[in-house]
């Protein structure tokens, strides 16, 4: 704290009467106010008061619950629904048998109203409907690296990463519209409500790596279903939005009036002051040091979070390697360049959207080719780059990237040259964060529509993340919010090793 | 292993697992294992425990069975043991599986305290009778004394002020009403402070935002321009809260105007915007979503009931079994959303009132099997009714026969003027706009074509609405009325012809000047388009001059409009239903239920709701959990105690706030100094020995920021102020456009309210928030405002008078000498200082507006900037935004 000789009395963990026992959970509440990110207080402590009955619950302690592997998460989220058969997953037989329907392939089982039967709908749509021609592949795939994992000839830049990759090409879902974005970053379906994300547990369970930045930030367009990430955990476990702008990297980072200019730091010293002053009749007052630590932090976040989207110290090559040499990379690239120096800076957990916006810009409903095509233009070049740049500063191996997607697409297409929603089968990737390298798990059919082989829920990536950084989801339950074992999911053992 | 260790290990972890369907709610195949006893007692397939022979045991061999089909807990009934948790289990029962002492089966879950009738306790003689202000702390000082707790003294006066200010207006007091309740410093003086306040109409907008929180209000939103969520116009519902509220209406009328206003008052718009609450959940796609946030929420919010526990199975913790759950939903099932005219306004898009009515009254309730809704159980009708488990009848179901102008809103007095003069007033912009714009010779023509079409529609609709008049003559059937019936019928089937004969006029006229400009290529294709239309032209023409057939009728103008759904498809509307001349009567009858005096949730559920916005803390912590697992709360008797003034004084609430605000618990300190014994005894105070110090919500930091100053528009009520208008706006946040996905940032980021659940405000402490304060344009623009007000109310001149009241009016407390002399030095240094900097350049800001800042800064507050930044300090300072 400071200097001042009043200040003792006011920290939590000062008994009040220099009898009364210390309290420990309270004063830890009051300790994380002292780190960074915040916290719902007035709720934690709240919820204590109503958790009386549940007496084997504690909150997090923000350590790890077991030895991680992993320190930070990129996550990468493309919206709209990648094509599974044209990114990860190539199915030949698809360009055998195009033109066919699937009821005249040897494949006709898949169409099985009990394996269908998964399907949640939201809205009875023109949209993810099962399409019946098959759809030919648009795309060359290609042997790459040691692993001669598959990948096609869109996404060259990752494919030359292949090595490091432990793909998932057997993921499931249930919502065949787009709320199965928010499906994949909470693990609920849309009809059951909304739901804490995988970041918002992150920020829950994990204290802080840096007290000048954010812990969980959010880049890129989101969807307006998917908004926000702390739902019942708390608003302060939502990502704090960041824009790629030294100018406005964040809201209110700059001052929008000119009462105080250079004046600031007084002023905040004399803030200070005086709410320590505060606790002289306030004493054990934990809203008092957390609000004193939370001004501290915003004011350097001022100069903090311009400076780790201010690119002017990385060099070209660096630059050009994430694509911002190029228009059509730039977007993206400048983001992932901005998570990388977050990584270097500690932050926790950075959750990136890529094509946000109506529904997503990966959704290719009709004209497939030039839209993947494009997109993958715009995103493969950024992500390859990053995986370099990681590995070659030697973050990678604590640094967890994932490359995900609400759903794949169909086998059959759509109109001329679309193919629809696909809940049955798709692909995720990830890459570092001690996982398991050039790797493939899990399968699809023939044709791509069901995972046959070692099927998982989105949420069993939630659980394998989890598994990396230490936590055990079940140990972050809180009272009154039963969560299901399909909520929790189970850590993918073969990607870990 | 001890009967200790099966206390504290094993028998919690039974409770999870397998009381819900092996306890006292559920006793599945005869089977309890709530007791030791219980289980060597065993169920219908023998005992499931031997003791000391675990190999032998039905209870380790079902938990530990790798075949799901015998494994226990089933699947999808609860997670199985891990192998660690069988091990103990085995363990504990080849050492005998002891039992503790006079080990009590699980009570009968219809005994639990909220499930009980509701009976009025008397009230505790205590003595600490000197701190007894009413009963209300009689209740508390029971507690108190059997734990030797003191209660903590009274606040400060000021503090006590501003506390009523700010909680019963959402608005801090003004220099000469706090002076005027401080000279009026008895009892008296404060209850009359209390009963002005309680009086004020300030007091309906504050309370109205806490009610609205919890009943979700939430303005319309959706996808671009696609609506989808709540209904439009919302607003109404929002001013029938803060009216209702200012007329202290009862609470049990406010719940059964809400659920059923169109039955009861079926032609009054004032009351049928109450039936908002049923307007917000609309959803344009998903009618299983939409009515599973209407059944939850009805059961949380009214009931303290999760009976969206229920939906996949039985409850787990309370006897509420799944057919429960759908019942509920079979009071809902014919309910839909629709907008009704206004009088005076004629374009729904500009204004209407959304409200429920019966729409589909035949549609079945069928049970969805596991929950999904793609296995609904058919086999068997759901039929509307209410848990049993309360022991309190529902009403008698009738049918409402509705009166022609509620399902013929068309027949409202209004409606057809409305519409006339929406078509005149239509007639009169086109006029103008044409007489405005430019003149070349196609743009003459379109223009023409354009008047005329208005022109066409004002005749049309004035020929409909006497047609319309003429043929609801309700007087006896003659010759001559049936004439009157057929011309009027006539000429409006003519109007209407003509109407569409212009509206293909303009359309043509417009093809013909895209001809005229089109390139070469382009004008084979309009050239033909023009020969289709005036082809059509031709035939139209024809048609408008002969005269119509007997059958033929003409479009009814309507007094409201269904808010369509796409259920089947979402690319197109739901098709159109008849409006049904009945409403089903199954709201009314569900809120007489959830409004019985007799039924013993409704009330409690309530008074825990306000005693929480007036603490910041609930008596019973579980707001919308009044079941089991909610558990039992410290002082379930100051509850029914409160409950029973709710009903007995007819539900008021106003009567309920005057207990609260002036008992002397509400009155206490919220420090804790020297509060040593008590802080170790009850750290959490569940006794209620002392107030909590209260974030404010981030309205009312908002409101108290432009009110002191001065720049609030206390303009009340009216349709919500949109994302764009809210920088400029000064009116209380309140009337903000709010929704899902588009809430004001500042209100955001002071834990504005989550529109989907929001029965407790999260209070968080994040930087963001010293940031929005620090460099937010709204405290850089009050600022100096507040400076100024400050100077002239200061009781003195001179900076230390100036300090002593800006701490006494912004943060409701007199510093301290150490405080004064805090802000006096950087009143005079730094602050002062910085003034010098600040004329020339300005810190950090960029971009034009703070630029403008910048200039208006230096035009209005060169007189005082270091008043004007201390008075930023103080607003950043913790007290500012705490209700001590």
């Amino acid at each position: 704290m400071t200097s001042a000789p009043s200040v003792g009395a006011l920290h939590p963990l000062s008994p009040a009467d220099g009898q009364t026992p210390l309290r420990p959970r309270r004063a830890f509440l009051a300790d994380l106010g002292m780190g960074f990110t915040g916290l719902a207080l007035g709720t934690l402590l709240q919820r204590e008061a109503g958790a009386a009955s549940s007496a084997l619950w504690t909150p997090p302690d923000g350590r790890p619950h077991f030895t991680p592997k992993a320190k930070n998460v990129i996550w990468l989220f493309m919206n709209g629904g990648v094509s599974h058969m044209e990114s990860f997953d190539p199915k030949p037989m698809l360009t055998k048998y195009a033109g066919k329907t699937i009821a005249e392939t040897p494949f006709a089982s898949v169409q099985d109203p009990k394996k269908l039967a998964l399907e949640r709908l939201v809205v009875p749509d023109a949209n993810g409907n099962q399409r019946n021609t098959l759809f030919p592949l648009q795309v060359g795939f290609r042997k790459h690296g040691q692993s001669g994992m598959e990948i096609s000839d869109w996404f060259p830049h990752i494919a030359a990463h292949a090595d490091r990759l432990a793909l998932v090409r057997s993921l499931w879902t249930t919502d065949s519209n787009h709320g199965a974005q928010t499906q994949f970053h909470s693990g609920r379906h849309q009809n059951d409500g909304d739901f804490p994300n995988l970041g918002a547990w992150v920020h829950y369970g994990l204290g802080s790596l840096n007290e000048n930045l954010p812990q969980f930030v959010s880049m890129g367009t989101r969807e307006y279903w998917n908004q926000r990430d702390g739902h019942y955990l708390g608003p302060a476990h939502d990502a704090v939005p960041l824009r790629i702008d030294p100018d406005r990297p964040l809201d209110y980072a700059r001052a929008e009036h000119a009462l105080v200019g250079a004046g600031q730091r007084g002023g905040i010293d004399l803030i200070r002051r005086l709410n320590e002053l505060r606790g002289i009749e306030y004493p054990d007052d934990p809203a008092i040091a957390a609000r004193i630590a939370s001004y501290e932090l915003a004011y350097r976040m001022q100069s903090s979070v311009p400076e780790v989207v201010d690119f002017s110290k990385e060099t070209a090559e660096t630059q050009a390697l994430y694509g911002l040499d190029q228009p059509h990379s730039r977007e993206f690239g400048r983001q992932l360049l901005a998570a990388r120096r977050m990584v270097e800076r500690g932050v926790r957990f950075i959750q990136i959207q890529h094509g946000g916006g109506g529904a997503g810009a990966w959704d290719a409903h009709s004209g497939l080719k030039a839209n993947h095509e494009g997109l993958a233009r715009a995103v493969d070049q950024p992500i390859g780059g990053l995986l370099t740049d990681l590995h070659r500063r030697g973050l990678l191996d604590e640094t967890l990237v994932v490359f995900a997607t609400e759903f794949g697409r169909t086998p059959g297409t759509q109109g001329s040259d679309g193919r629809d929603h696909h809940i049955f089968g798709f692909s995720v990737w990830m890459a570092g964060g001690g996982l398991r390298q050039g790797i493939v798990h899990g399968a699809t059919d023939e044709i791509g529509f069901h995972a046959t082989e070692n099927r998982h829920y989105v949420t069993d990536i939630h659980a394998t993340i989890l598994h990396q950084l230490g936590l055990d989801s079940r140990r972050l339950e809180i009272p009154g919010r039963k969560r299901l074992d399909i909520d929790h999911g189970q850590p993918i053992r073969e990607l870990i090793g | 292993m001890l009967a200790g260790d099966y206390e504290a290990a094993l028998k919690p972890l039974l409770r999870e697992r397998c009381f819900s369907c092996h306890g006292a709610l559920q006793q599945k195949a005869g089977l309890r294992l709530d007791t030791v006893a219980g289980m060597l007692r065993g169920g219908k397939h023998g005992p499931a425990l031997v003791s000391g022979k675990a190999e032998l045991s039905a209870l380790v061999q079902r938990v530990s069975s790798s075949d799901t089909d015998e494994r226990m807990p089933p699947e999808h009934e609860g997670q199985p043991f891990s192998e660690a948790q069988v091990a103990l289990l085995k363990q504990w029962v080849s050492e005998g599986a002891s039992a503790p002492a006079g080990e009590l089966p699980e009570p009968d879950p219809r005994d639990h305290w909220a499930f009980r009738p509701r009976q009025r306790p008397s009230v505790p003689a205590v003595k600490q009778a000197d701190r007894v202000r009413n009963p209300i702390d009689a209740f508390l000082a029971k507690g108190l004394e059997a734990a030797g707790l003191a209660p903590r003294p009274e606040a400060p006066r000021r503090l006590q002020i501003r506390r009523l200010y700010l909680d019963l207006i959402g608005l801090p007091p003004t220099e000469a009403e706090m002076q005027q309740a401080l000279a009026d410093g008895s009892d008296e003086g404060y209850r009359r402070t209390v009963d002005r306040l309680l009086d004020d109409p300030r007091h309906g907008e504050r309370w109205a935002r806490h009610w609205m929180d919890v009943w979700r209000y939430s303005d319309p939103w959706g996808l671009g321009d696609q609506h989808r969520n709540s209904a439009k116009h919302l607003w109404h519902w929002r001013d029938w809260i803060v009216e209702s509220l200012n007329a202290d209406l009862p609470y049990d009328e406010m719940i059964r105007l809400m659920l059923a206003a169109d039955e009861s008052h079926p032609d009054d718009l004032q009351q049928l915007r109450a039936t908002g609450f049923l307007g917000r959940n609309y959803f344009l796609f998903n009618r299983n979503q939409w009515l599973d946030e209407t059944v939850e929420h009805v059961g949380k919010a009214f009931l303290g009931l999760t009976l969206n526990c229920a939906k996949c199975h039985d409850h787990k913790y309370d006897p509420l079994p799944q057919t429960d759950y759908y019942r509920m939903r079979a009071f809902f099932e014919p309910y839909q959303v629709r907008m009704d005219l206004v009088p005076g306004e004629a374009d729904m898009a500009r204004d209407a009132i959304p409200r429920a009515y019966d729409r589909d009254p035949e549609t079945p309730t069928y049970r969805f099997v596991r929950g999904q809704e793609t296995q609904p159980d058919r086999s068997r009708v759901m039929t509307p009714g209410v848990p049993s488990l309360l022991g309190v009848a529902l009403p008698d179901i009738r049918r409402v026969e509705l009166p022609p102008t509620a399902w013929q809103p068309e027949r409202r007095p209004w409606v057809l003027e409305t519409q006339v003069g929406g078509a005149r007033k239509e007639l009169q912009t086109v006029r103008s706009e044409v007489a405005r714009a430019s003149t070349n010779a196609a743009a003459t023509a379109i223009a023409a074509a354009k008047v005329a079409v208005a022109a066409a529609r004002l005749e049309s609709v004035v020929r409909r609405a006497e047609a319309q008049r003429a043929s609801w003559n309700d007087g006896p059937a003659s010759a001559t009325t049936a004439e009157i019936t057929d011309v009027a019928r006539r000429a409006a089937v003519t109007a209407e012809r003509r109407e569409k004969l212009a509206r293909h006029r303009l359309t043509l006229a417009e093809t013909q000047q895209k001809l005229a400009t089109a390139e070469v290529g382009k004008k084979d294709a309009l050239a033909k388009e023009v020969a289709t239309q005036t082809e059509r032209l031709a035939a139209l023409e024809k048609e408008a001059a002969q005269e119509p057939a007997p059958s033929e009728t003409f479009s009814v103008l309507s007094g409201a409009a269904w808010v369509p759904t796409r259920f089947l498809d979402s690319t197109k509307d739901d098709p159109a239903v008849p409006a049904a001349p009945h409403s089903t009567g199954r709201r009314t009858a569900l809120s007489r239920w959830i409004t019985d005096p007799a039924n013993p949730l409704t009330a409690r559920v309530a008074v825990n709701q306000v005693w929480n916005r007036h603490f910041g803390a609930a008596l019973a912590p579980a707001l919308f959990d009044f079941g089991r697992k909610g558990g039992t709360p410290e002082h379930t008797d100051l509850i029914d105690w409160l409950a029973c003034e709710l009903v007995d004084t007819r539900w008021s609430l106003k009567h309920l706030h005057r207990l609260i605000v002036t008992s002397a618990a509400y009155r206490m300190d919220s420090t804790l100094a020297g509060a040593g014994a008590e802080l170790a005894r009850d750290p959490d105070n569940r006794l209620g020995w002392r107030r909590s110090p209260i974030r404010l919500e981030s309205q009312v930091i908002r409101d108290a920021l432009l009110a002191h100053a001065g720049r609030l528009d206390t303009t009340r009520g009216g349709p919500t102020v949109g994302s764009s208008d809210q920088a400029q706006s000064r009116r209380r946040s309140l009337y903000f456009h709010h929704s899902n996905n588009d809430r004001n940032l500042f209100l955001t980021t002071f834990d504005e309210a989550l529109v989907k659940e929001c029965y407790r405000r999260e209070t968080s402490i994040v930087p963001q928030q010293a940031l929005a304060l620090l460099n937010g344009r709204l405290v850089g623009d009050c600022a100096p405002d507040i400076a100024r007000n400050l100077t002239a109310s200061a009781p003195a001149p001179g900076d230390e008078a100036f300090v002593r009241h800006a701490f006494e009016q912004l943060l409701g407390f007199e510093p301290s000498p150490a405080e004064l002399q805090a802000a006096l030095e950087a009143l005079r240094g730094p602050f002062a200082r910085s003034a010098g900097e600040a004329g020339g350049k300005a810190g950090p800001a960029t971009g034009t507006s703070a630029a403008e800042a910048q200039k208006a800064q230096a035009q209005q507050d060169a007189p005082m900037p270091a008043r004007a930044r201390l008075v930023w300090s103080l607003v950043n300072h913790g007290d500012f935004v705490t209700l001590r």
